[in-house]
């Protein structure tokens, strides 16, 4: 899947030289919190050295603190909260003899360094451009900052050159376009096309493909191995994927609690990790989980076997236009679905954000009422149920939600949580035996029981996750829609929800339609896999075959982008 | 700059998209209050600005209550030849009574344990008896004479008699001395009015004292109304959106377009000049705020996932509306609201001081009024009044202010 | 765009039939209404006087009609096209071109649109005066206060902000014409409208008698002012503070002494010193070279008048111009300062949050410096907000002229609007009310249209 094994034999001679050194760095965080001053310490003494021509990545869980170190790298932090107590990081410009201490040179010269030697690129492309300027404006402006020397017409020269490079087509017409009217994999380009202007010999890179479909982060991958390489330049690249890693990256360094826990080149940490942390990381991936797959049942090709049919299933918003805003077309969100969901059977429904994967399951429980076409559920069509009558079903249907900050009530217990469904379906004789059968599901999705008298903000991401899951259980529901359950959790949590679930529909027969853009995820735990693009479901099957022998044009691009990690 | 401090040491903020994720190892909470009101209202009070806003109109509220107790030309007692009677407490209106009564209702149910509930019920039962039973009971003689008691003490007909600290009635002009007229604070050789007098004679702190009433009545009952109309508007755009949403806005927008204070004064010249009508009209000029608020709110809750839960769950519109939606929706409501009472306070305000005001009663605005009308600048006749509007106005400002700071956690620190 | 202008223009239609509908109802369903007895209730008449002239109202007005009758003919008579009638009320066709009709009020007995025409500019006057001043204040502050978030500067500014916004205008009106304009006091200003009764007569730019004495107030003015500015700039806090110190004593001093006999009292003495030691020294402390200069100067630059018109009283000639300026600064102050003080709020917030944006942190790591961060970028986007503001501010200003106008005695559209309510003047009620709501909502779209320009992801399609 990879060249990365070839690359590094290039350049051999440039490779040694150092071009970062940072040693024992300590950032710490002055939070005022009440009275106490408490000391966070974010980064807590790393050392690391990046080489010319070098892609170091730096891994890592949410808050382990690797977005801090590159900020500390590039002086961002706010002054006036954090302070070093320890540490240098050392530059070695190639122009200068000496090496310069970033922690200690006065901002004056921190300032020209900055975005002229060491760039730096962001996670959310959209965010990350100012919306009220063009893209050209905001190329030139660091352009001219470090080049005073340059003219204006000069500078929007080289700025398309610089859109050239990044591959943005029609770099004249587009370099007058506002950051909103380009997709998302464009302005990561342009937020490259920033970084790269001035040439800088260190380009940190944060993050800066999660946001992007799998599809555009390969392309902008492979853009930056290119420019990397065309350049020579040093390359500090922050991510939380292992695939991406093995991608692109040359060393590896993995962090965790503001420390470096290993390091080493890229094969050697990741098939033959030595620390325990790593060692966890690398087998909570979901193609080193240990797999599941139960014996096929023998499924016959009769209707009374689906639990849920969906026939040309239509979710169409309408485009209101002009003077009197008629509606000139409409958004195709899901456009005529046909998809049979077996009973006991896990149907992943795999796609790129917009290509109506999560309307597709929200039609289903009528959150979103379709436009036309049939829901079956056992066999009943309850797309023209009204609220009352729909009002049962609602009982064999359920959704756990992707973001677990907002799919619980922070007004609410857990107790009522819980047991305000099960009151409303007549589920429990009375409150205390509801609240039994609700310390009975914090059990199976594996909390303690205390947690119920606990409010939502008392819990981490993972925690919620279960909570959502147990709510959705209290129904004892046949079907549950899973959408990006995990997409928002760190790997070692996604790995202990996908086992979760994977007990939870052994132990109680249930059907789970189960939506993501994770293809790793879809390969360990989905029977069945339907491959979604613009609307429309291109490819259905099951999943080995699906994802070992893709036969749409879309499906093969897709399995083709994903990264992975190749023995 | 990016980070905010009250969050960061959870999770790493800069990586937006892993931000919620943490590992599943118990995040230890700072604050270990319960419901989410408990921990707003902590962050609130925590601020100075708020506990000096709270301050004033708890001193605001203990004055409107005792109004007719601090400032009355009555005197508390009375022994005249050796029976001893007591003028203040035979003049006492039914009001007076209930508000007297509430207080102490009030103030016995927050010492006492119980659910809010249940406090809730004895509250709305006791004050509801002592209201009815003070109407009927209490017949406060129709016709005040202020002077008779004065007459009595200067003519030494009384063997003792203990008065007011303001001894002094709001209406009370003052006619025995024959000398009425304006005064300064101080400046009176016989007796002492610390705010000093107002044209007719009548004590300007006492006037204000009594007037207080009105204030605290209208910022609260105007704000109520306005808020239950905003919420229910708002509130109905916001969940059925469509068509309802459109008719509801246009609503809005038409209110919107007339200045306030127009529409007010329209109602106000038009319709008189009653207390009541004055709170119903400031309510009904300024729900939009309001419905505007809630709409937006609920619009944004409708999308997020816990209330696609509770839809899903087949929960009844009734418990997703009022137990998943308006919990969380309302705080920028209540936010609103408590500037909303400021400017309440300062719509009654200016429409007295623009002579539309109440008749009869005094009132902050009403007294400002007087003074510019008055021949000559008597400063005390503007000052005190106009600073007392402008310290409620203030404290409620701060409170909102704090209320706001608390509740949305994105400028928590400042 | 166009089309959205249009639009946008055409659904105005409905909301303006909107407000005159909600405000004719409530005229209507008063008690007592818009009958013609109504109208004469406070009259001293006898019988038959009251009943000639109600019968003559009903005739003029239409006032016996039905409350929806006579709706729909004034707006008949309003718009500007519409059914044309001939004498015996029958209707006559329709036309195009009739023209609006705002009729007559009852009050004054002059044509509305007359009446409106005279009162409106003078209001727009006094706004438009107002409107810079409440942005480059809030401005100025705002952005500093939202970049030293924390600070002394942004505690103490936002405690200031918060009590002016919560000073009610008749307060501040009241106070300020009553001791900077009652000869009681200082008789520095008029005690009210908009020039003085001689101003008709007066030259339009104001004018000395001899050379000598212009040389003499150019010179004193750019004197003080540059000496203001200078301190503001250099010297220590320290110096500063002691020397504006004694300089505000030594004005407080005057003051004291230009006080009217009758007036003078301890209390000034010991009050007015430490007012205005507290107006200035706290400024003169600031590290806020920006307005120290401002403010400092500003004060210099009055105190400069001041002395400089105490020497050339004599032989100075107002002229029109500088009556008129005279003539506004009170009010002017009345009605921006709660303005400016919401507006200040309100940029801190938008500035702060912009600071914490994702695309200031790229314009930091471009190497910008934070200045150029803030003044390019942040800035900016953080007048998006203040753009939609300004379409609110509108109808609170013309609120707030009401107050205003009321006790500077101004004879603009906000008190004749309290005159008409009060008489019960129908025509000139529903008139002011057509009109404010049309510039309110002419104020919306502007706002919507400026915000279009400056926010490129919106475009009206």
């Amino acid at each position: 899947m990879t060249n990365q094994s070839q690359q590094p034999a290039a350049n051999s001679t440039q490779k040694s030289q150092p071009l970062l050194k940072i040693s024992n760095l300590k950032t710490w965080f002055n939070a005022q919190q009440n009275n106490g001053d408490d000391i966070v310490k974010a980064v807590d003494g790393i050392d690391l050295q990046i080489n010319r021509g070098e892609t170091f990545c730096l891994v890592g869980e949410s808050g382990s603190g690797k977005s801090i170190s590159a900020l500390s790298i590039m002086g961002l932090l706010p002054k006036d909260v954090t302070s070093h107590p320890d540490g240098e990081i050392l530059f070695y410009p190639q122009d200068q003899q000496n090496s310069i201490d970033l922690l200690t040179v006065p901002e004056a010269q921190m300032r020209d360094i900055r975005g002229s030697q060491i760039a730096m690129i962001f996670q959310e492309p959209m965010n990350s451009l100012n919306p009220v300027f063009n893209i050209g404006e905001q190329i030139i402006e660091a352009l001219l900052l470090h080049h005073p020397e340059l003219s204006y017409a000069a500078a929007r020269q080289k700025t398309i050159k610089a859109l050239t490079d990044v591959q943005i087509p029609n770099p004249e017409q587009r370099i007058d376009n506002y950051p909103h009217q380009l997709s998302g994999g464009q302005r990561q380009r342009v937020m490259i096309a920033m970084a790269i202007a001035c040439e800088p010999e260190l380009l940190i890179a944060d993050e800066p493909t999660t946001a992007l479909d799998v599809t555009v982060q390969k392309e902008v991958l492979l853009l930056m191995q290119e420019l990397q390489q065309r350049r020579n330049m040093g390359v500090l690249f922050i991510t939380h994927d292992f695939g991406v890693v093995a991608e692109i990256g040359d060393k590896l360094a993995v962090m965790h609690q503001g420390k470096l826990v290993e390091t080493g080149s890229v094969d050697s940490v990741l098939f033959n990790p030595q620390q325990p942390y790593t060692k966890k990381l690398i087998a909570a991936l979901p193609h080193n989980l240990k797999q599941h797959k139960p014996p096929q049942p023998q499924l016959d090709i009769n209707d009374s076997n689906h639990l849920i049919q969906l026939k040309n299933l239509r979710v169409w918003f309408p485009i209101n236009k002009g003077f009197l805003k008629q509606t000139v077309g409409h958004i195709k969100a899901v456009d005529d679905v046909d998809l049979e969901i077996p009973r006991g059977q896990i149907l992943a429904i795999v796609g790129e954000s917009g290509c109506g994967k999560t309307t597709l399951g929200r039609s289903i429980l009528r959150l979103i009422e379709p436009t036309a076409g049939q829901i079956i559920i056992n066999g009943t069509d309850v797309s023209n149920l009204d609220r009352q009558e729909f009002r049962p079903y609602r009982k064999t249907l359920q959704i756990i939600f992707q973001d677990p900050m907002s799919s619980l009530n922070p007004r609410l217990n857990i107790s009522t949580t819980l047991t305000e469904p099960m009151a409303v379906h007549n589920i429990g004789e009375s409150q205390e035996h509801r609240l039994q059968l609700a310390v009975e599901l914090l059990e199976q999705v594996q909390l303690n029981p205390d947690y119920l008298w606990r409010y939502p903000h008392q819990f981490s991401g993972g925690q919620r996750q279960r909570i959502g899951i147990a709510r959705a259980l209290a129904l004892n529901p046949d079907f549950i829609i899973c959408d990006e359950i995990t997409s928002a959790l760190d790997v070692s949590v996604q790995a202990e929800i996908l086992q979760l679930l994977l007990e939870l529909r052994k132990q109680r027969g249930l059907t789970l339609l189960f939506i993501t853009h994770n293809i790793g995820v879809v390969e360990y735990i989905s029977d069945e896999t339907a491959v979604m693009y613009q609307g429309k479901i291109v490819e259905q099957g099951v999943t080995d075959q699906i994802c070992g022998n893709p036969q749409h044009e879309y499906t093969q691009k897709l399995l083709s982008a994903v990264p992975r990690i190749a023995a | 700059m990016q980070l905010p401090t009250r969050v960061f040491p959870m999770t790493d903020p800069m990586s937006e998209k892993t931000h919620n994720s943490t590992d599943s190892t118990t995040p230890t909470p700072v604050i270990v209050s319960n419901t989410f009101v408990q921990r707003a209202l902590h962050n609130t009070f925590k601020r100075w600005g708020a506990r000096i806003g709270l301050l004033w109109i708890a001193l605001l509220t203990i004055f409107a209550v005792f109004a007719p107790i601090i400032a009355t030309s009555y005197p508390w007692l009375l022994s005249q030849k050796g029976i001893i009677t007591s003028p203040l407490v035979q003049h006492l209106s039914a009001v007076d009574v209930t508000l007297l009564v509430a207080f102490v209702n009030t103030g016995v149910l927050w010492v006492l344990p119980g659910s809010a509930q249940q406090k809730m019920l004895i509250f709305v039962t006791v004050i509801s008896i002592s209201f009815a039973a003070s109407y009927v009971l209490i017949k406060p003689p129709k016709l005040a004479i202020y002077e008779q008691y004065r007459f009595n003490q200067n003519t030494k007909n009384i063997d003792w008699v203990i008065t007011a600290p303001i001894p002094y009635s709001p209406q009370d002009y003052l006619r025995d001395y024959g000398d009425t007229g304006l005064e300064k604070p101080l400046a009176a050789n016989n007796r002492s009015h610390w705010f000093g007098t107002e044209e007719n004679g009548a004590d300007v702190l006492s006037r204000m004292i009594h007037a207080s009433r009105i204030a605290l009545a209208i910022g609260f009952i105007a704000t109520g109304i306005a808020m239950s109309i905003g919420v229910v508007i708002g509130g109905l755009m916001g969940f059925f959106s469509g068509k309802t949403d459109m008719i509801g806005m246009r609503i809005v927008e038409v209110f919107e377009a007339i200045p306030t204070l127009f529409l007010l004064l329209t109602f106000v010249a038009f319709f008189g000049r009653s207390l009541y009508l004055m709170m119903v009209i400031i309510g009904i000029t300024g729900w939009t705020g309001y419905a505007r608020y809630i709409r937006a709110e609920f619009l944004r809750l409708r999308q997020q996932d816990f209330v696609q839960a509770a839809i899903a769950l087949g929960l009844p519109l009734r418990s997703i509306l009022f137990r998943h939606m308006l919990p969380n929706g309302i705080a920028p409501v209540l936010v609103a609201a408590s500037f909303g009472v400021a400017s309440a306070i300062l719509a009654e305000a200016t429409l007295s001081f623009l002579g539309l005001g109440l008749v009869g009663e005094p009132s902050w605005g009403q007294m400002l009024n007087q003074a510019v009308r008055s021949s000559s600048f008597n400063w005390w006749m503007a000052a005190f009044p106009g600073g007392a509007i402008f310290l409620t106005v203030f404290a409620y400002n701060l409170i909102g202010e704090a209320l706001r700071d608390a509740i949305d956690p994105y400028l928590n620190k400042s | 765009m166009t089309d959205y202008i249009l639009r946008r223009l055409l659904l105005m239609i409905p909301t303006l039939l909107g407000i005159t509908i909600v405000v004719f109802a409530v005229m209507a369903a008063a008690p007592g209404g818009i009958s013609a007895s109504s109208l004469v209730d406070g009259q001293n008449l006898d019988p038959e006087a009251r009943r000639e002239i109600e019968v003559y109202y009903n005739r003029i007005y239409g006032l016996d009609s039905p409350p929806a009758v006579q709706y729909l003919r004034w707006l008949n008579n309003v718009s500007p096209i519409g059914f044309e009638f001939d004498e015996n009320a029958e209707i006559k066709g329709f036309s195009f071109t009739k023209g609006s009709d705002f009729g007559k009020s009852f009050r004054y007995g002059r044509p509305v649109a007359e009446l409106l025409s005279e009162r409106v500019p003078i209001t727009l006057l006094l706004n438009t005066i107002s409107i810079p001043i409440i942005y480059i204040i809030a401005i100025a502050i705002g952005v500093y206060a939202a970049t030293r978030r924390g600070t002394q500067f942004d505690v103490i500014s936002g405690g200031i902000m918060l009590a002016l916004w919560s000073i009610p205008t008749m307060l501040a009106g009241v106070l300020m014409i009553g001791f900077f304009s009652n000869v009681q006091y200082w008789h520095w200003f008029p005690t009210g409208g908009l020039s003085s009764s001689e101003s008709g007569r007066l030259p339009f730019m104001p004018h000395w008698g001899s050379l000598r004495d212009v040389g003499v107030f150019t010179l004193t003015t750019v004197f003080a002012t540059s000496l203001s500015v200078w301190l503001a700039i250099t010297g220590s806090p320290i110096f500063r503070a002691v020397v504006i110190a004694l300089i505000a004593i030594a004005a407080a001093i005057v003051m004291v002494l230009a006080l009217p006999e009758s007036s003078q009292s301890i209390g000034w003495t010991i009050l007015l010193p430490i007012t205005l030691l507290l107006l200035t020294v706290p400024i003169a402390l600031s590290d806020y070279t920006v307005l120290r200069i401002a403010y400092l100067g500003f004060l210099g630059l009055i105190l400069g008048i001041a002395i400089a018109m105490h020497f050339t009283q004599d032989s100075f000639v107002r002229g029109f111009l500088f009556d008129r300026i005279w003539h506004l600064i009170l009010p002017v102050i009345c009605l921006s300062y709660g303005g400016f003080a919401a507006l200040t709020k309100l940029t801190r917030t938008a500035v702060l949050e912009n600071l914490m944006s994702d695309y200031a942190r790229t314009a930091r790591a471009k190497g910008l410096a934070e200045e150029d961060v803030i003044w390019r970028h942040v800035f900016r986007n953080s007048l998006l907000p203040l753009i939609t503001v300004a379409a609110s501010l509108l109808p609170s200003m013309l609120g707030g002229s009401v107050i205003v106008e009321s006790i500077f005695s101004i004879e603009g559209m906000g008190k004749l609007a309290i005159e008409a309510v009060q008489t019960r003047d129908r025509e000139l009620v529903l008139s002011i009310t057509l009109l404010s709501g049309l510039l309110t909502l002419i104020g919306y779209l502007l706002s919507d249209i400026l915000y279009a320009i400056a926010d490129p992801r919106i475009s009206y399609d």
